[in-house]
């Protein structure tokens, strides 16, 4: 237990509260997880703080549950996993250290969302990949270390892309920082040599951020992140593709990224696309829906310093020529949703309501990694779970993104549902726990578990289980750390 | 023989007497170190039986695939040849990876993908060697490097253990290395010994990522070894070697050919590594040498232009010339000769192999002093380049072998990295070792001092501290995984 006036000490009055109504904001997301009130929430603001904290957690053996994003919360992470918990809110912690055109390169705290980060880089002539629409208030940090897809696989040479550094407190509260900030020197002393914080192997030969990223906060705090980021075209031509068929959108999409014709490049299914683009809800949204074929692929080509403009042609022709022999047609509006107008969408964070909100309040989102020829099969299964649950199979929004430069997909199925309503809260939540244990006997490999499932994911590699539990021994020897989350 | 009788009899009954070797008389054949026996797993079963066996006995154990490297090798030691583990095992071309047994080499990966349009990533150390274990190389520009190329991997862990990294442990497919949850990659990746190499336990299956190959299935060849070469140049392919007036000039031009995405493989090889790779014996080469130093203004590297469309290709010329253009590059026109542009793209391509230029000018088992440096591209050739310069002061006392003072390197992923290497061979003055040592001292020291890198060559117990204390974690993770001390790590390659 921590005692008030001792975190005051270390924060200040105005960064810790225990007030009920606060509490009870960080006691639940919108994911199926139990409810559970913190004991307290602080704010600390910088990594000595955050130091100070973890020493004094492990001393009274008090959980401590990190959160970067701004509310909502979807995936149960940021909910205390056990009792007595206080909540780290890292949100105030908003500096921007570094954007860098020439060495592609950004840095920042982990309350800096993309709202922000994405302004702040452009002006230097470079961009994120982005996740897709992620939603205002997310933090970019956290969607580092959550391993979230990147809308530009093509980017993505590594599956812990675009993280490059991290700076953290470990639980054991000492500092450790991965890649090449880890060192020799400060920060600010590497600055001044020229050194940016942007290789990520190292220090040594085991490459440390890996076992930060998918940790859900339980091996270290981070205090920062920096991040590999791309130049900033100067011109841009996207394309839609609809078809019935996701077998060739996925051919399609396969070579597109094989032969590094595109930059932007994923599939939504129409209840997606359209609960992205609807402007007046609901008309627009069911019109919009069955006005679009069952799947559309989204590219876009870009021209950079050079020439850009015979850049994106030849690339045009190129890609003419794969449609052709897959039996599809790239256009620029489709059921007329515009391909530029979704492009100006998928360089922002979402508006107000989160796209995922739109449609009734609240989604649930089950999603895990596959292969080309697997995905149909997961495809089908998803559907056979709904009706088993009778939720509208047509009503489940999906977002398939091709990442690592085409070697894998992640397949994610929006379920939206009223939130208000206990039985569409018991529907998704018996579909979810239903669908995870079928698309796992399937071959759907849930590499980031959350929430209600994560048992039944962690349980299927016992020898990770085993492993894992060995690196979290050194990191967290005393799991004050969000226990309770992942096999921890 | 240095195991008993009783022992060695265990280990023959986990892979059978054709399979296991103690015999004082072939051992040297390995490595001059004292093993116990040398044993051939054929199999995963068989690999994780060996390890449990050396854990009970407490017993230390080593590991060769392809064995281009001379691995630690303590007294009495298990070495286990990987040779019979040499199967592709799956070429998966719609998800782009392939799932290869140690003793699989580039080379051989590289023919079956090339039949598929496919292409990997190989280390310079060359095709010849084992296609499983993290590296650089001549294509990392396109093809990336390190342990960004692996993904799914079975790992026998040191104590025994079978580990199946990412999706494998969960649904037995190989795309995907890490998960669910952290990914344990960071541990595969290397404990200890701060090289870039996989170490500890045995890799016994890896699925390595694959790239697009433009090129034809086979490349066709005329001409008897050592006088070989392509038939020809591929359609939409070009090579060129590039010189410049000064190494930031040469800089700027690399960076926006990264930056510009238009290059398949650009590699930083100076004059005599270059003449090392287009010169069929010693004697050429060194005319070549003097040849090419005539010509070029100063620092400089090959491309290889593969293009998947003569648009893309006609595209690609012309930024690089635009590019080489503005930053004062000039190319060289030895190079420019389709026979000779033809070596440099098989080299580059196929052979990828720094045997030639690493190991000519010295003597045989000769040690090699000096800094490999992966990271930031700029940072390090600012570094490396003021040791060039120490270097050459050295040289003109000649307290070094006479190379001009020269370095390399080259970009990686676009140019976001790079790596830069800087060697200096002794000459026969009898000062010339000890100096050189110094030099690499002091070298190493700047990058501690001046917080460009953790340099080799410095105690652990220094660069530690400077670096998070990574050496106090990497213990704690050697004692976790490695709980018996059997397993044998690898001192650095150049330390
Ligand atoms: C002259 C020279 C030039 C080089 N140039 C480069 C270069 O340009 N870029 C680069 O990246 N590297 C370079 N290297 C190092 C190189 O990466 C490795 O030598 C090579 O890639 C690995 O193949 P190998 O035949 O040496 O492997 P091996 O000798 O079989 O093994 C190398 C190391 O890995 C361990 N190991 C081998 N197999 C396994 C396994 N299955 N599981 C776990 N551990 C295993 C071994 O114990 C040993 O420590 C160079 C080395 C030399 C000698």
């Amino acid at each position: 237990m921590f005692q008030k006036d001792t975190l005051v000490k270390i924060v200040g009055e105005k960064n810790v509260t225990d007030e009920s109504s606060t509490l009870d904001t960080y006691s639940k997301d919108l994911s199926f997880v139990n409810t559970l009130r913190p004991d307290f929430v602080i704010k600390p603001k910088n990594a000595n703080e955050i130091a100070q904290l973890v020493k004094l957690a492990n001393e009274t053996k008090t959980p401590l549950v990190p959160v970067s994003s701004g509310a909502q919360h979807f995936r149960g992470d940021t909910v205390p996993g056990s009792g007595g918990a206080v909540v780290l809110d890292l949100s105030g912690m908003k500096k921007i250290m570094r954007t860098d055109r020439y060495h592609r390169v950004a840095m920042c705290e982990p309350g800096v969302t993309f709202e922000e980060l994405i302004p702040a880089v452009e002006k230097e002539g470079i961009r994120l990949n982005l996740p897709l629409l992620p939603r205002k208030s997310k933090s970019v940090v956290g969607s580092l270390l959550e391993r979230e897809p990147v809308t530009m696989p093509t980017y993505q040479w590594d599956i812990s892309d675009p993280l490059a550094c991290l700076g953290l407190i470990v639980g054991t509260g000492e500092e450790f920082r991965t890649g090449q900030a880890a060192g020799p020197g400060t920060i600010e002393e590497q600055w001044e040599a020229g050194a940016v914080q942007k290789a990520p192997y190292g220090p040594g030969s085991t490459c440390w951020h890996r076992l930060f990223q998918g940790a859900q906060g339980t091996m270290g705090i981070a205090t920062w992140a920096s991040i590999r980021c791309e130049i900033l075209p100067t011109l841009e031509e996207p394309f839609l593709v609809g078809s019935p068929y996701v077998e060739r959108l996925f051919e399609l999409s396969h070579w597109l990224i094989r032969l590094r014709l595109v930059n932007e490049c994923f599939i939504l299914n129409n209840t997606n696309l359209a609960a992205i683009m609807a402007k007046n809800w609901p008309c627009d949204y069911q019109a919009i829906k069955h006005a679009l074929p069952p799947w559309i692929l989204f590219y876009n080509l870009a021209g950079y310093e050079y020439y850009p403009e015979e850049r994106v042609s030849y690339r045009k022709k190129n890609i003419q020529s794969l449609t052709q022999k897959i039996a599809v047609e790239s256009t620029k509006a489709l059921a007329g949703i515009s391909a530029g107008e979704l492009l100006q969408k998928v360089h922002r964070p979402s508006e107000e309501p989160y796209w995922k909100l739109r449609y009734k309040g609240a989604s649930h989102d089950i999603f895990f990694l596959s292969i080309a020829d697997k995905l149909p099969g997961l495809l089908d299964a998803m559907n056979i779970e709904a009706n088993k649950a009778s939720y509208p199979a047509s009503d489940i929004g999906v977002y398939i993104q091709p990442g690592v430069q085409g070697s894998s997909y992640h397949c994610e199925f929006n379920i939206f549902y009223d939130p208000q309503s206990p039985s569409e809260i018991n529907q998704v939540s018996q579909l979810s726990t239903a669908a995870t244990l079928s698309l796992m006997d399937k071959g759907a490999f849930f590499s980031r578990p959350y929430g209600k499932s994560t048992d039944a994911i962690m349980n299927r590699d016992a020898a990770t289980v085993t492993a894992l539990t060995k690196v979290k021994n050194i990191f967290d020897p005393n799991n004050i750390l969000n226990p309770g989350k992942l096999c921890f | 023989m240095f195991l008993s009788p009783e022992v060695y009899k265990k280990f023959e009954d986990i892979v059978g007497e054709e399979n296991i070797c103690g015999d004082l008389a072939i051992m040297p054949s390995y490595h001059s170190g004292q093993i116990g026996a040398v044993v051939l797993p054929k199999d995963t079963e068989q690999v994780q039986a060996i390890v449990k066996l050396c854990n009970r006995l407490n017993i230390q154990f080593t590991v060769m695939s392809t064995g281009f490297i001379r691995a630690a090798m303590p007294q009495g030691c298990i070495y286990l040849d990987m040779r019979r583990m040499n199967k592709i095992i799956e070429i998966n071309e719609k998800d782009m990876y392939a799932v290869v047994e140690p003793y699989v080499t580039s080379a051989e990966l590289q023919a079956e993908l090339m039949k598929r349009g496919l292409n990997c990533s190989i280390k310079g150390s060359g095709a010849q060697c084992t296609a499983i274990i993290r590296g650089h190389g001549h294509m990392d520009l396109s093809t990336g490097g390190d342990d960004r190329n692996q993904l799914g991997m079975e790992w026998v862990t040191p104590a025994g253990d079978v580990l199946k990294l990412g999706a494998l442990g969960s649904t037995h497919e190989w795309f995907c290395g890490d998960g669910p949850g952290p990914s344990l990659r960071g541990v595969i990746s290397g404990r200890g010994s701060g090289d870039a190499l996989a170490e500890g336990g045995v890799i016994t299956k890896a699925a390595m990522k694959l790239y697009h190959w433009p090129g034809p299935a086979a490349f066709e060849l005329e001409g008897q070894s050592p006088n070989y070469n392509l038939k020809e140049i591929p359609p939409n392919f070009m090579v060129r070697y590039y010189s410049f007036p000064s190494v930031p000039q040469m800089y700027e031009a690399e960076l926006k050919i990264g930056e510009s995405e238009i290059m398949f493989a650009l590699m930083g090889f100076n004059v005599a590594m270059l003449s090392a790779n287009i010169s069929p014996n010693m004697e050429m080469e060194l005319e070549v040498i003097e040849k090419l130093n005539k010509e070029v203004q100063g620092p400089g590297f090959y491309v290889i232009v593969a293009a998947n469309s003569p648009e893309e290709f006609e595209y690609d010329q012309k930024v690089l010339d635009k590019i080489i253009s503005d930053t004062g590059g000039k190319s060289l026109a030895m190079v420019e000769d389709p026979k000779v542009g033809a070596l440099v793209l098989i080299h580059g391509v196929r052979i990828s192999v720094s045997i030639r230029e690493t190991f000519r000018l010295r003597p045989v088992g000769g040690k090699a002093y000096g800094f490999q440096i992966m990271g930031q591209r700029d940072v390090n050739i600012k570094w490396i380049d003021e040791a060039a310069n120490r270097k050459k002061e050295l040289i003109k006392k000649g307290l070094g072998a006479d190379d001009g003072g020269v370095y390399f390197g080259w970009s990686v992923e676009n140019s976001h990295l790079g790596k830069t290497e800087i060697f200096f061979d002794p000459s026969p003055h009898p000062e010339s070792l000890d100096a050189i040592i110094d030099w690499q001292q002091t070298t190493a020291r700047k990058a501690l001092e001046d917080h460009l890198n953790p340099p080799t060559h410095l105690p652990l117990s220094v660069v530690g501290p400077e670096v998070s204390n990574y050496h106090i974690w990497s213990k704690k993770l050697d004692e976790a995984f490695n709980p018996n001390g059997t397993t044998v790590v690898l001192p650095s390659l150049m330390g």
